[in-house]
């Protein structure tokens, strides 16, 4: 990842400019973005840049909306063949499923593209690299798109996050006034801008605005409060569903099993894994290790904003990045800032 | 020249005898039959006909003792009542209906089930090969209903008066110690309503009424009353109800799960329930219940005059899907299912969905694999639905728990609209259960 520290090259395009330049990408590559489908957003592959869902306002705020599952599908899909399995008598061929394809993802929120960085660090900064994320994530080009404002379940500034934050994308777009603002953050980006044709500018990108802060508590309070009857309590609510884990950017626990396609030919699949259900981890005999309600929910807090740093180190203070899904997907009404305040607040 | 592929569930005591009698009698039978030898037509359960599916089966064929024969009394009856409705929901999944075929062969009639299986195989070769199997997903299909759901603005309601009367039962049962816990609705920091247990008599000002108390809180009730089990009194549980809830802990009491004297209902007049867009719920467009069909206090309340109650949308979608073509329907609920995660949030949400291992879930599953692949996450939805046939209250919990917008609770909805037209069943009106998942009734009623 090469994160080109030197002032970024800017552009300033039309809206039609930009909707040229997505169809040119559509042609040579697999175009992601934003798309409507059936009354929910979705990151679906488009064939040109009229199926990508710009927001309701179209006219005054051409702004794409922001899919309810993160971007993280891209590069870790709930289902994966990893490779499949022949046999025939005695003999048995594997063959890897490699994703090849090159790969631009559109409209990606800051805090997806911060989410799709934290897995890097589990999947391909350490060893053993995950080959297939790393395949993924090497053909990939993000697009970003920068949040105008919050909204109202978002708080990515609390935990290192910023709605205009460019860190994480290879090219980012700014949106003001129905222009854009384009800057090529890496060098993979910079590669899929067209030369001269665009108007080269040097203004500063627009600010967004951004609302109150939550308190992230330190390390010590996570150990201190452990075993507190507190996570008992808050998890009375919680249906033990797997919805926060699925649309969250960093949570990546999976399953592998090798299924059968028909006699003689075996998969292995990779599928998405959730410490919400009942039987996450459960090992041979029966035991569950976090057979409580409490438990898993309590499960999830630490291994964003404890396990993962302590794992992983990086410069990140939490796996979390604020994106505030889970907040707006409980049935119940789980809320993870709720659980920061109460963790500051306890003495 | 395509040959179909026939399961042919075979009752070992009659028709796998009958096939042998053929045989032994030199009649001819398709070879398109793979027969399956089960003990009982009873016991072919509607996951086993789902997975032949599943598997590539292009029609599944049933055969049982005639009605009275049954080895083990009853075990045809059963049979009888399950498959019509299993062969309903997945029509209205988009598979034709002749592919399933129920019928009964007895231990001599060789010639009928010679008769049997070659009709079915000549309509089902006629129907040519199913497409019931998908190999990818992805399939963007958004195909909509033309159903447009009118949105009914919610009008404001002053709802302190519950709330005040809520709060005085709640202290009123917490310090005479007669509910051991309350559980409610309060308000969170956020501002959303949401589910609430409250212990003591000093923290029933949480507890709140407003027209976002969507939660259907009995799905909390047999854990809560399991939980507290190992206490030394275990103490009855006080919930506050809405209609369509209360129609829930009928269920539970038919089905033993929990006991009447367990569970204080504080039944709340119902005005409808607002939706996260200030609308009026869909569900609650065509409901007319206002009073709690279970309670043991109640809040009482008038049913707004504002809030016009018209047609039910699910009804018209379901009519609609009902007259399109299965290849249409297929491509609807493909589309739509397709974007299921597997969450299942819809399960955990739903107040009757109440197996300790859920068969659609686990490493081990018999029925499904471990893939979020459309062709498992239509078994389970399907699974799903028909296991809540005759059971599910419409609370449409399952729906609103959907993270993805998938309209699942049609799939309840249009069979609960089918038992009520062959067995005249209610769920959760009175404390019966469901007459075909749970109990042999209908011709039974004298014993």
């Amino acid at each position: 990842m090469s994160n080109s520290p030197a002032p970024n090259k800017q552009w300033k395009i039309s809206r039609i400019e930009l909707e040229t330049w997505l169809d040119e990408i559509a042609v040579a590559r697999t175009l992601i973005a934003p798309r409507l489908v059936s009354g929910i957003f979705l990151y679906r592959h488009v064939t040109n840049s009229s199926e990508i869902a710009w927001s309701e306002e179209k006219s005054e705020s051409p702004h794409t909306s922001r899919p309810i599952l993160s971007s993280k599908e891209v590069f870790f899909p709930p289902t994966e063949r990893l490779f499949t399995i022949q046999k025939s008598g005695q003999e048995i061929h594997l063959e890897e499923n490699y994703p090849n394809w090159e790969t631009v993802v559109f409209g990606v929120r800051p805090c997806d593209a911060r989410g799709v960085k934290l897995l890097d660090a589990v999947f391909m900064d350490t060893i053993p690299v995950d080959s297939c994320f790393a395949r993924r994530r090497g053909n990939t080009t993000l697009i970003g798109m920068a949040c105008k404002e919050l909204n109202s379940n978002c708080f990515c500034t609390s935990v290192g996050g910023a709605p205009d934050d460019a860190h994480d994308m290879d090219i980012m777009l700014y949106e003001a006034d129905g222009e854009y603002l384009v800057e090529a953050v890496t060098e993979k980006g910079r590669f899929l801008i067209p030369g001269g044709e665009w108007k080269e500018t040097s203004e500063t990108p627009p600010k967004s605005t951004s609302n109150g802060q939550f308190p992230i508590p330190q390390k010590g309070k996570w150990l201190e409060h452990f075993n507190d009857d507190y996570w008992i309590k808050i998890s009375e609510r919680c249906l033990s569903c797997r919805a926060c884990a699925y649309v969250c950017p960093t949570c990546r626990c999976f399953m592998v099993r090798d299924e059968m396609i028909q006699p003689g030919e075996f998969e292995r699949i990779r599928c998405w894994d959730s410490c919400g259900g009942e039987n996450y981890r459960r090992v041979a005999g029966g035991h569950k290790p976090r057979a409580e309600k409490g438990e898993r929910l309590r499960n999830r807090f630490y291994c964003k904003f404890y396990y993962y740093p302590e794992q992983y180190g990086l410069n990140a203070e939490s796996a979390c990045t604020g994106c505030g899904r889970c907040i707006e997907v409980c049935p119940a009404g789980v809320d993870i800032t709720e659980v920061l305040l109460d963790l500051e607040k306890s003495v | 020249m395509y040959e179909p592929r026939i399961i042919a569930f075979l009752c070992s005591w009659c028709s796998y005898t009958g096939a042998d009698s053929a045989g032994i009698a030199r009649i001819k039978s398709p070879a398109n039959i793979r027969a399956v030898r089960v003990p009982c037509s009873g016991r072919v359960s509607p996951e086993l006909i789902i997975k032949a599916f599943d598997q590539e089966a292009d029609g599944v064929l049933v055969l049982g003792c005639h009605i009275g024969e049954c080895h083990y009394d009853t075990g045809n009856h059963r049979t009888a009542k399950r498959l019509p409705i299993l062969r309903n929901l997945m029509a209205f999944a988009g598979l034709e209906p002749e592919r399933i075929r129920l019928d009964w062969v007895s231990a001599s009639e060789g010639e009928r089930f010679s008769k049997i299986t070659e009709e079915f195989t000549q309509v089902v070769r006629s129907l040519g090969p199913v497409h019931w199997r998908v190999d990818q997903n992805g399939i963007q299909v958004d195909k909509r209903l033309a159903i447009s759901r009118e949105a009914i603005p919610y009008p404001v309601t002053d709802c302190t008066a519950k709330t005040d009367a809520i709060r005085e039962k709640a202290r009123e049962l917490l310090t005479s110690q007669r509910v051991g816990c309350v559980i409610g609705y309060e308000i969170s920091l956020r501002g959303r309503t949401r589910p609430v247990f409250v212990y003591t008599p000093d923290e029933v000002e949480r507890l709140v009424w407003n027209p976002d108390c969507t939660n259907n809180l009995v799905t909390y009730l047999p854990a809560k009353l399991r939980a507290v089990k190992g206490q030394e009194t275990l103490k009855p549980v006080a919930i506050i109800v809405k209609p369509c809830d209360s129609k829930s802990i009928n269920v539970l009491l038919a089905e033993n799960l929990i006991q009447r004297d367990q569970v204080h209902a504080i039944g709340v007049a119902c005005d409808g329930i607002q939706g996260l867009d200030g609308n009026l719920q869909t569900r609650c467009v065509p409901c007319q219940e206002a009073i709690p069909v279970i309670c043991d206090t109640l809040i009482s309340g008038t049913m707004s005059s504002l809030i016009p109650r018209v047609k039910s949308y699910a009804r018209d979608e379901i009519a609609e899907l009902d007259t399109a073509k299965p290849a249409e329907r297929m491509e609807f609920w493909l589309g739509q299912i397709d974007r299921c995660i597997r969450c299942y949030a819809c399960r955990q949400a739903c107040p009757l969905c109440n197996c300790p291992e859920c068969l659609y879930e686990g490493d081990d599953s018999t029925f499904i694999g471990l893939g979020i692949e459309l062709n498992e996450k239509r078994t389970f939805h399907l699974g799903r639905a028909f296991h809540l046939a005759g059971r599910c209250v419409g609370c449409n919990e399952c729906e609103r728990a959907c993270p993805m917008g998938i309209p699942i609770g049609l799939l309840n909805q249009k069979l609960a609209a089918d038992i009520v037209a062959a067995f005249d069943h209610r769920a959760g009106l009175t404390v019966a259960r469901s007459p075909i998942v749970s109990v042999l009734s209908g011709e039974y009623k004298e014993g």
